[in-house]
C-alpha cells in the first residue's frame, strides 16, 4: 500500500464565536497517488476539513482545534501556513475569487515568487504546468478573459507550479457550465493518473466522481459516516437519500429496478456500467415510457412574451443574440438552457428591459419592451438572480418583503395584505423579525422570492437558481418554481443543470452561440443528444440508459428519469411495477 | 473583459513601455508643480498637456469625460464661492483692495442679504486656479496607473523602496474597485428589478433608496476580502519581501530621459516661482 501523504488523527474543530463542532473526531489517512472525493452534504464540514490540509483551518480561522493534521510530514499546527502551502495546493470553489494578478504567467508566479524560488526557475515552470492543465500559449492574456473552466484550471496550475505533495480542491465545479466541469475534472483525472498528483477533491458531482475516484469519504455534521470506494458509497441509495445526497442517476436507475424485483447483484455507479447492465435487461418485456408531451401544447390567445428577429450586439461588437424569435404564453414552465455564453441571460434580460434589442421586438402581453420602464415591466416579470445576497437590502423578513411596495405609493393596508400573502405563500411567517442575511442560502432565496411575488408578476425568472446549491438546496428551489407554476405564475428557469429539470419543466429553450437551437416539449429534447452536445450539455444518465435501452431494442423510450427508466422495463403482464 | 479588470489602456506608446518608477516621478512632479502654481493660465496649462498626454496614451475618452462631468458641479461652487467670498485672501495674495476688482456681476444693493455682493474676475480667476490643480491632479494618476499593470507596478514600487506590503496593499486596492463598481451596479440593478422607479423619485427619495446598497455591498466586500486573504495565504503569501520576481524592472534611456526631463522640469518650476516669481497669483489675466 503506499504511503501516507496525510494524516488527521482525531480531529475535532469549532469555528471561534461558536459553540459546534464543524468536525467532529475525524481520523483519515491520505495515500499517496490517490484520488480521495470527500462528499456530503452543505454544513458537512467538506469546506473546513479542505482547509485543514494546509493550516487555514485553524491558523488563518482561530477557534479551538483538536487533535493532529500531518502533511508531508509536517503538524499543520506548527508550520506556518506559507510553509505548508509549499507541500499542499488548494483551489476553491468560486474560481472569480482566486485571481490575484493581471495575466496568467503572473497568476502561476506568485506563489513561486513567494517561496522564493528563483526567476529562472519560475519561468521554466510558467509553460510546463501550463501544458498541464492544456492552457499552453496564454501566458499573456488577462486571467479575466478566460472562461470559469479556464480559471479553475488556471488556480490548478497555480497550485502544480508550486509541485505540492497534495493537490486540494474544494467544489472546483460547483460555479461552472458543464464543459467548464468536463475540463477540470479531465485534467484533474490526467494529473492524477499520468503525473501522480495526490487528490482530494469535495464535490457534489456524483456521476463524475464515481468515475474518477478511488475512494471517497462521506461526511455528515463534522464526522466521517462512511468511506470505501464509489462502488460502496453510492450504491447505498436509502443512506445518501436520507443524507439528501444525489448518488449517480444510473445508480439511482438501477436501485429502482432492484425495488421492482429485478435481480441485480451489484448496482452500477458508472455510466459504462449501467450501459452494459441495462442491455441484458431489455430482453424482457418493456413498454412505451413517454406519458409526457412529445409535441408542443397548442397555445391560444396572445403570447405574454413575444421576441421577434431579436438581435443584440454589445457595445463592444460582441454579437450575443442572432434572429431569436420565440413565443411564451402564460401558465408555461420553461427552461432555458445552453453553455455560457450562449446568450441565455441576454435574452432574459431583455425581457427586464435591462437591454434593448439591436434589432428586432421584444413585447410583453403585446406591448414593446421599448415603450415600458424597467420598473413598470418589474411588476410583471419578477426576476431572481443567481446570488440572492444581492438582492437583499433590509434589516427583517418583513420589511424586505414590503420594501418595494412602499416606495410604489401603494396604501399601508394593501402593503400589509401583500406583505402577508408573500409571507405565507414562501412559508417565512416564523422568520418575519429575523435579519434576511441570518438566515440560511436557501431560506435568503426564498425571501427574495416572496419580495418579488409581492409585486404580483406574472412571470418569474430563475437565473441560474441551482448553481453553487447541494442537491437539498436545489431541489427546494426548484419545488418553489413548481408551487408557483401550479399557482398558475409563467416561470422560466435559466440553468445548465439538465438532471435537475426533468421533473419541472415543460418546455426546452436550447441556445448556443446567440441563436435559438431548439424549442420543443422537454421529453424530445432531452433525447436529442447532439443538439445538446452542440452547445456543450449532456443529457442525465437516465436519458443515457434510455437511449441504449432504445438501441437495444428498436423501440423507442423517450424516458427522463430513472424512475421513468425502471418503469419502462416493468413487465406489465407479471405484474411487477414501480 | 469582466468589469473586475483593471481599468488600463489598450494602446501600446512611450507610456506604457515606460518603468513604473519614472512614472511614479513624473505623477510626484507634476502634482507638486500643480500644487505651487497659482496662476490660472499656466495651471490651466498644465492641465491640458495632461489632458493630451492622457488620450494620447489611449486613456479611454469616456473615462475623462465622467471625471469632467463629476468635477463640474465641483466647479461650479468653487467658482461662485471663490467669485463672491474670496476678497481677504485675494488681497493677501495680489495686493488689490476689494474695491479694485474687476466685478462681472453684483447684485442690486436693494435686494436682502446678497444685495451689492459681486462676482469677481479675479475671484472666478482664482477659483481656475484651483480647478485646474485639481484636474491636473486627477488626470496625472491615470496617465500613470493606467499605463502600467499592476504586477509590473508592484515591482517598480519595490524597486522604488516601497515597502512590499504597502505595494502589494495599494496594487490590491487597485484590483478591487472595479469589483465594487460591478457589485453595486449590480445591486442598483437588483432595486430596479424591484419595480423601484428611480427616473420617478425625488433626490431626497433616491438617496434614501441608494444608502440601501451599503449593507449588501459591505457584506460582499468583507466576504470577498476574507476569500482573497485565504487565497493569498494558501499561496504562501506573508506580506515579507524576502521574495523572488518573475519579472524585472530594469531603467532604459527612455527612463532616465523622462528622470531627467521632469528633475529639470521641477527644478525650472520652483526657481522660477520662487525667483521670479512665475506662476504666482497676480489676478491679471487681461
Amino acid at each position: 500500500m503506499p504511503e501516507a501523504i496525510a494524516t488527521f488523527d482525531k480531529v475535532s474543530y469549532m469555528y471561534p464565536r461558536s459553540t459546534a463542532l464543524v468536525l467532529r473526531d475525524i481520523s483519515l489517512e491520505i495515500r499517496k497517488g490517490e484520488f480521495l472525493g470527500l462528499i456530503g452534504p452543505s454544513g458537512a464540514g467538506k469546506t473546513t476539513l479542505c482547509l485543514a490540509f494546509n493550516g487555514i483551518v485553524p491558523q488563518f480561522y482561530g477557534g479551538r482545534f483538536f487533535g493532529a493534521v500531518n502533511v508531508a510530514g509536517l503538524d499543520t499546527l506548527e508550520h506556518p501556513i506559507s510553509t505548508l502551502a509549499r507541500y499542499v495546493g488548494i483551489v476553491l470553489e468560486n474560481p472569480e475569487t482566486q485571481i490575484t494578478a493581471t495575466s496568467v504567467e503572473n497568476e502561476i508566479a506568485f506563489a513561486l515568487e513567494n517561496l522564493k524560488v528563483p526567476r529562472d526557475e519560475i519561468l521554466a515552470r510558467i509553460p510546463r504546468v501550463l501544458e498541464a492543465v492544456r492552457l499552453e500559449g496564454m501566458e499573456h492574456r488577462h486571467p479575466q478573459e478566460l472562461s470559469g473552466g479556464q480559471k479553475q484550471r488556471l488556480a490548478i496550475a497555480a497550485m502544480l507550479a508550486v509541485r505540492p505533495s497534495l493537490l486540494v480542491l474544494d467544489e472546483p465545479t460547483s460555479q461552472l457550465d458543464p464543459v467548464g466541469a468536463h475540463e477540470v475534472f479531465r485534467t484533474v483525472q490526467e494529473l492524477n493518473r499520468e503525473l501522480g498528483v495526490t487528490i482530494v477533491m469535495a464535490s457534489h458531482a456524483a456521476e463524475e466522481l464515481a468515475e474518477y475516484a478511488d475512494r471517497l469519504v462521506l461526511l455528515n455534521a463534522g464526522q466521517i459516516v462512511d468511506e470505501g470506494p464509489p462502488a460502496k458509497l453510492y450504491t447505498q441509495v436509502e443512506l445518501m437519500q436520507q443524507l439528501h445526497l444525489r448518488p449517480p442517476g444510473v445508480t439511482r436507475t438501477f436501485h429502482y429496478l432492484r425495488k421492482a424485483g429485478f435481480s441485480i447483484p451489484e448496482l452500477p455507479v458508472t455510466l459504462n456500467q449501467g450501459i452494459a447492465a441495462i442491455k441484458p435487461l431489455a430482453t424482457a418485456c418493456h413498454r412505451q415510457a413517454s406519458e409526457g408531451q412529445l409535441a408542443p401544447a397548442p397555445r391560444d390567445g396572445r403570447p405574454l412574451v413575444s421576441v421577434t428577429h431579436l438581435t443584440h450586439t454589445y457595445d463592444d461588437g460582441t454579437q450575443a443574440l442572432r434572429d431569436i424569435s420565440l413565443d411564451i404564453h402564460r401558465g408555461e414552465y420553461v427552461l432555458i438552457t445552453g453553455q455560457n455564453g450562449a446568450g441565455k441571460s441576454t435574452l432574459v434580460r431583455h425581457f427586464l428591459r435591462l437591454l434593448l434589442p439591436t434589432d428586432g421586438e421584444v413585447r410583453i402581453d403585446g406591448v414593446p419592451t421599448r415603450d415600458l420602464s424597467i420598473s413598470a415591466l418589474a411588476r410583471r416579470v419578477g426576476y431572481v438572480a443567481q446570488n440572492p445576497d444581492n438582492q437583499i437590502f433590509n434589516t427583517t423578513v418583513e420589511q424586505e418583503i414590503a420594501f418595494a411596495l412602499r416606495y410604489l405609493d401603494m396604501a399601508t393596508g394593501e402593503i400589509r395584505s401583500r406583505t402577508e400573502r408573500s409571507m405565507a405563500a414562501m412559508g417565512l411567517q416564523d422568520v418575519r423579525d429575523r435579519h434576511p442575511l441570518s438566515l440560511p442560502r436557501g431560506e435568503r432565496a426564498r425571501v427574495v422570492i416572496a419580495a418579488i411575488l409581492a409585486l404580483e408578476p406574472e412571470v418569474v425568472i430563475f437565473d441560474e437558481p441551482t448553481t453553487g446549491q447541494d442537491y437539498q438546496g436545489a431541489r427546494a428551489i426548484l419545488r418553489l418554481t413548481k408551487q408557483l407554476h401550479n399557482a398558475g405564475k409563467t416561470v422560466i428557469v435559466i440553468t445548465h443543470h439538465l438532471y435537475l429539470m426533468a421533473e419541472y419543466a415543460e418546455r426546452v429553450i436550447v441556445m448556443g452561440k446567440g441563436t435559438l437551437l431548439r424549442d420543443a416539449p422537454i421529453r424530445v429534447v432531452f433525447h436529442e443528444t447532439d443538439v445538446l452536445a452542440s452547445t456543450y450539455l449532456t443529457p442525465p444518465q437516465a436519458v443515457q440508459l434510455a437511449q441504449a435501452l432504445t438501441e437495444a431494442t428498436g423501440i423507442p423510450l423517450l424516458c427522463l428519469t430513472p424512475q421513468e427508466v425502471a418503469g419502462a422495463l416493468v413487465c406489465d403482464t407479471t405484474g411487477r411495477s414501480l | 473583459m469582466s468589469s473586475m479588470a483593471l481599468r488600463t489602456v489598450d494602446r501600446d506608446s512611450l507610456f506604457t513601455r515606460l518603468d513604473f518608477r519614472p512614472k511614479l516621478f513624473m505623477i510626484a512632479v507634476i502634482t507638486v508643480v500643480a500644487f505651487v502654481w497659482e496662476d490660472p493660465l499656466m495651471g490651466g496649462g498644465l492641465a491640458l498637456t495632461v489632458l493630451l498626454a492622457c488620450l494620447a496614451a489611449g486613456v479611454r475618452p469616456g473615462y475623462i469625460r465622467t471625471v469632467l462631468l463629476l468635477m463640474l458641479p465641483f466647479s461650479l461652487i468653487l467658482i461662485l464661492t471663490q467669485g463672491f467670498f474670496s476678497g481677504a485672501l485675494l488681497t493677501n495674495l495680489t495686493g488689490l483692495q476689494p474695491d479694485s476688482f474687476h466685478m462681472l456681476f453684483v447684485f442690486p444693493a436693494a435686494w436682502p442679504l446678497i444685495g451689492s455682493a459681486g462676482l469677481s474676475w479675479e475671484g472666478v480667476q482664482y477659483a481656475l486656479n484651483i480647478i485646474a490643480k485639481s484636474l491636473t491632479m486627477t488626470l496625472v494618476i491615470p496617465l500613470g496607473i493606467f499605463t502600467t499593470d499592476v504586477d509590473t507596478m508592484i515591482v517598480g514600487m519595490v524597486k522604488a523602496r516601497i515597502p512590499y506590503k504597502i505595494a502589494f496593499v495599494f496594487s490590491s486596492t487597485l484590483r478591487f474597485f472595479p469589483l465594487l463598481f460591478a457589485r453595486t451596479q449590480a445591486i442598483i440593478e437588483a432595486q430596479r428589478l424591484r419595480g423601484l422607479a428611480f427616473e420617478t423619485m425625488g433626490p431626497v427619495k433616491r438617496l434614501r433608496v441608494y444608502a440601501r446598497i451599503v449593507v449588501p455591498l459591505i457584506l460582499s466586500a468583507l466576504n470577498e476580502s476574507q476569500m482573497l486573504d485565504v487565497v493569498l495565504q494558501s499561496r504562501a503569501f506573508d506580506g515579507s519581501p524576502d521574495r523572488t520576481y518573475l519579472h524585472d524592472s530594469r531603467l532604459m534611456a527612455a527612463d532616465y530621459a523622462l528622470f531627467g526631463l521632469f528633475g529639470l522640469f521641477l527644478l525650472t518650476a520652483i526657481i522660477g516661482y520662487v525667483v521670479f516669481g512665475v506662476g504666482k497669483f497676480t489676478g491679471v489675466l487681461w
